[in-house]
């Protein structure tokens, strides 16, 4: 997917202005696809919650999902064929592009009066920043030379990391301070400002462009496949039933249009993917496993600042705090992760580990309850609550290298480049997959477990008292299914990761 | 120029604007004769859909943020808001058959009785044949019509007059009724459709402003409520 194309005068343009720039943006996007997560509920702040300003009740929370599938929708539509663009229209325009498409995804955002222009703005915002990934890798992959480029890439993708695990505090602390809409409302000046940078840069660049191929087909089949899967497991109505009204229809043309997009794949002259590198077990394993791990990390990026807002009614701000422990285990767990596969020279025993810890993480957040956040860990400044959740954060983090290396090493070096999308592919499907099936279930759940609790009418405070006791029980249950789910989850990829990744190849110099 | 090409020329202006005016067509009624036209209209549909919101300061009294539903007085049915320690929270209500059904935030169906009713408001005298928003539109003092304004893609007049908060007390039970309200009616002229009602005011507090708004439309469609299944 990305092929980078030698040229003179875009080597002879200003590098690390140009990086710098790009990578801003591609930073300055990163930070809006987690960000919603920490600004849903809010009990003390109307204006730092986006389900109060769109009119949108928490019993109703399903209303929401939307909000979390939509951007990943779009970034997962974009991406594929963002790289192939970039070939063809040259990278600084691609970029140009996804940056006012992002821009325009904000706006609508920002000014969302309903929940049907939010989840639009979303899908764009989603688009352009998922566009962005690979038009800032390949552009990166322009400007250095085949053997200096791996730190620059190593950059550009750490941004893209740092960005996303930074974005719920962001959304959280500009939220506390100016109200949701400023979180939207920020990314207008700044992608002009990025864009009106990088025009001179772009007049000297003057980008030559190449005939590229471009699958739109395949695009266009595995769009439509996970457009239906999203909508079929999207339960509207979690009190009748825990996936979408048009389950049975929606769900099999999402496995005709995948099976399609297979077919097509075999004979695309260009596939964006390999599909016969399925038959390697190592590279099904390793993206199965990407995907689990990937929904297991959504999980606790939604249901963590639902939990801290709507239960311990904190603010966005102590919502985005609560979550950090989490997110700053994942850094640390990564960078150990590729160590520990290196020394041990096993990538299965990493990665199964990294997954058995993040389970046991999900199994320790499973029992939390009102007084869940008070206890300190032997004395000392930190809570029990911050260590399970560094724990499990830790846990998902560590898997990330071994996983992501043995998928790498499975494709080979000609295929390097649409192995690591397919990396990112695999992990955001495996968020939007997830996701929807947890929130549906769950709010089901939640329905049947409160099918018979009635609130009582009247003014009996004790009778309230008790009743409120019963419902935030209900909430707990809810999110303990959820949590144990997710460990299940876990396991199965631990398992699968244990049998199917190969270990280590030697060493070879060439 | 010549007296007669000017002559022509006056004559064919003076057309021109006769001829634009019976296009127009006849000019439209007087804002109170429209009022009662409307006020009779909608109190005969065979059925309606509502949007009700309140906005500026509603107190603690009125944790009702909004409210959507369908409605043949007195009977209704609706999806209501309800702002709880700074959370919306929806609940759903019936009115039918003289029942009055409560579905909660959680759990299934109940109906409450009269005292149970009484701690909260009764929502059937806002569209009450005598005590409600229809009727009270006969008792609105110094209407005056505005320009056309296009509300839900039609042609409506807006008028506005004003009315005694007593009478708008009888209409919401936690409304003040002190002094007078300000409120205005956007009416289709064609069928005296009302599409839209705006009141306010400082409705629930002395010193701070409040505004409901109401929204309707599906005219006289017809909307028939029975009591949902207890439990």
């Amino acid at each position: 997917m990305i092929r980078p194309f030698p040229s003179a005068r875009l080597r002879s343009v200003n590098r690390p202005a140009l990086l710098t720039l790009t990578g801003a943006g591609l930073f300055l996007a990163a930070l809006d696809a987690y960000v919603v997560v920490t600004v849903l509920v809010n009990a003390s702040d109307p204006r730092a919650s986006i389900l109060t300003s769109l009119n949108i009740p928490v019993n109703h929370f399903e209303r929401a999902t939307p909000i979390i599938t939509g951007f990943l929708l779009g970034y997962l539509a974009a991406m594929p064929l963002a790289g192939g663009l970039s070939d063809r229209f040259g990278r600084l325009r691609i970029f140009s592009l996804c940056m006012t498409l992002f821009a325009l995804g904000s706006l609508l955002t920002a000014t969302a009066p309903s929940l049907g222009q939010l989840v639009t703005g979303r899908l764009l915002q989603g688009a352009g920043g998922g566009a962005l990934v690979p038009a800032v890798l390949a552009l990166a992959a322009d400007l250095y030379p085949a053997g200096n480029r791996s730190p620059v890439l190593g950059a550009v993708s750490a941004l893209q990391e740092i960005g996303s695990v930074l974005g719920p505090l962001w959304g959280g602390l500009i939220a506390g301070m100016l109200g949701w809409t400023w979180i939207f409302w920020i990314n207008l000046p700044l992608a002009g400002l990025i864009l009106w940078a990088l025009w001179p840069q772009m007049r000297i660049a003057g980008e030559p462009t190449q005939p590229a191929h471009l699958d739109w087909l395949g695009v266009g089949l595995a769009t439509a496949g996970l457009a239906f899967l999203t909508l079929a497991l999207y339960a509207a109505n979690p009190e009748q039933s825990p996936v979408g009204e048009g389950f049975l229809w929606q769900a099999p043309l999402a496995v005709v249009f995948f099976a399609l997009f297979v077919w097509r794949e075999r004979r695309a002259p260009h596939p964006l993917i390999n599909v016969r590198r399925f038959r390697d077990s190592s590279f099904s394993g390793s993206a199965l496993t990407n995907a689990i791990a990937g929904a297991g990390l959504m999980v606790a990026l939604v249901y963590i600042p639902v939990l801290a807002n709507a239960v311990f009614s904190m603010n966005a701000t102590g919502a985005a705090l609560l979550l950090l422990r989490l997110m700053v285990g994942i850094p640390i767990g990564a960078l150990l992760g590729g160590w520990l596969a290196q020394q041990l020279r096993s990538y299965r025993v990493v990665a199964a580990a990294g997954l058995i810890l993040a389970a046991v993480g999900f199994l320790l957040l499973s029992g939390w309850n009102e007084g869940s956040l008070g206890p300190h860990l032997l004395g000392s400044p930190i809570r029990v609550a911050d260590a399970q959740l560094f724990l499990t954060g830790l846990g998902l983090g560590i898997e990330i290298a071994p996983v992501s290396a043995a998928l790498l090493d499975a494709v080979g070096e000609a295929e390097r480049g649409a192995g690591a999308s397919f990396l990112i592919v695999m992990r955001l499907i495996g968020m939007l997959v997830g996701f929807s099936l947890v929130a549906g279930f769950g709010l089901w759940a939640f329905h049947r477990a409160t099918a018979q609790l009635i609130p009582p009418v009247g003014l009996n405070p004790t009778a309230y008292a008790l009743y409120i006791v019963q419902f935030k029980q209900a909430i707990f249950d809810e999110y303990h299914l959820i949590f144990r789910a997710t460990a299940i989850a876990l396991v199965i990829g631990a398992l699968l990761a244990a049998a199917t990744l190969r270990p280590l190849p030697r060493p070879r110099w060439r | 120029m010549h007296a007669g090409a000017f002559r022509l020329r006056a004559l064919t202006a003076g057309l021109a604007v006769i001829m634009g005016c019976s296009a127009c067509g006849a000019s439209p009624p007087d804002a109170g004769t429209l009022l009662k036209q409307s006020s009779q209209r909608m109190l005969n549909l065979k059925g309606f859909h509502f949007q009700m919101m309140i906005s500026g300061f509603s107190g603690s009294s009125v944790p009702v943020q909004n409210a959507a539903g369908d409605a043949r007085p007195p009977d209704l049915r609706a999806k209501v808001n309800l702002k709880e320690g700074g959370l919306l929270l929806e609940v759903e209500v019936v009115f039918a058959a003289g029942g009055v059904y409560l579905k909660s935030f959680t759990g299934g169906w109940q109906q409450l009785s009269d005292q149970e009713l009484a701690q909260f408001f009764d929502a059937r005298s806002l569209f009450d044949s005598t005590a409600g928003l229809f009727a009270a539109m006969r008792d609105t003092a110094t209407p005056a019509r505005g320009s056309v304004e296009r509300i839900s893609g039609h042609d409506t007049y807006p008028i506005a007059g004003s009315v005694p908060a007593a009478r708008m007390h009888r209409l919401l039970d936690p409304i003040r009724d002190q002094g007078t309200y300000q409120v205005t009616y956007w009416i289709e002229s064609d069928n005296a459709d009302l599409w839209r009602a705006r009141l306010s005011g400082k409705l629930f507090d002395a010193s701070r402003a409040a505004t409901i708004d109401f929204n309707f439309s599906n005219h006289d469609q017809a909307v028939s409520v029975s009591p949902p299944p207890l439990g």
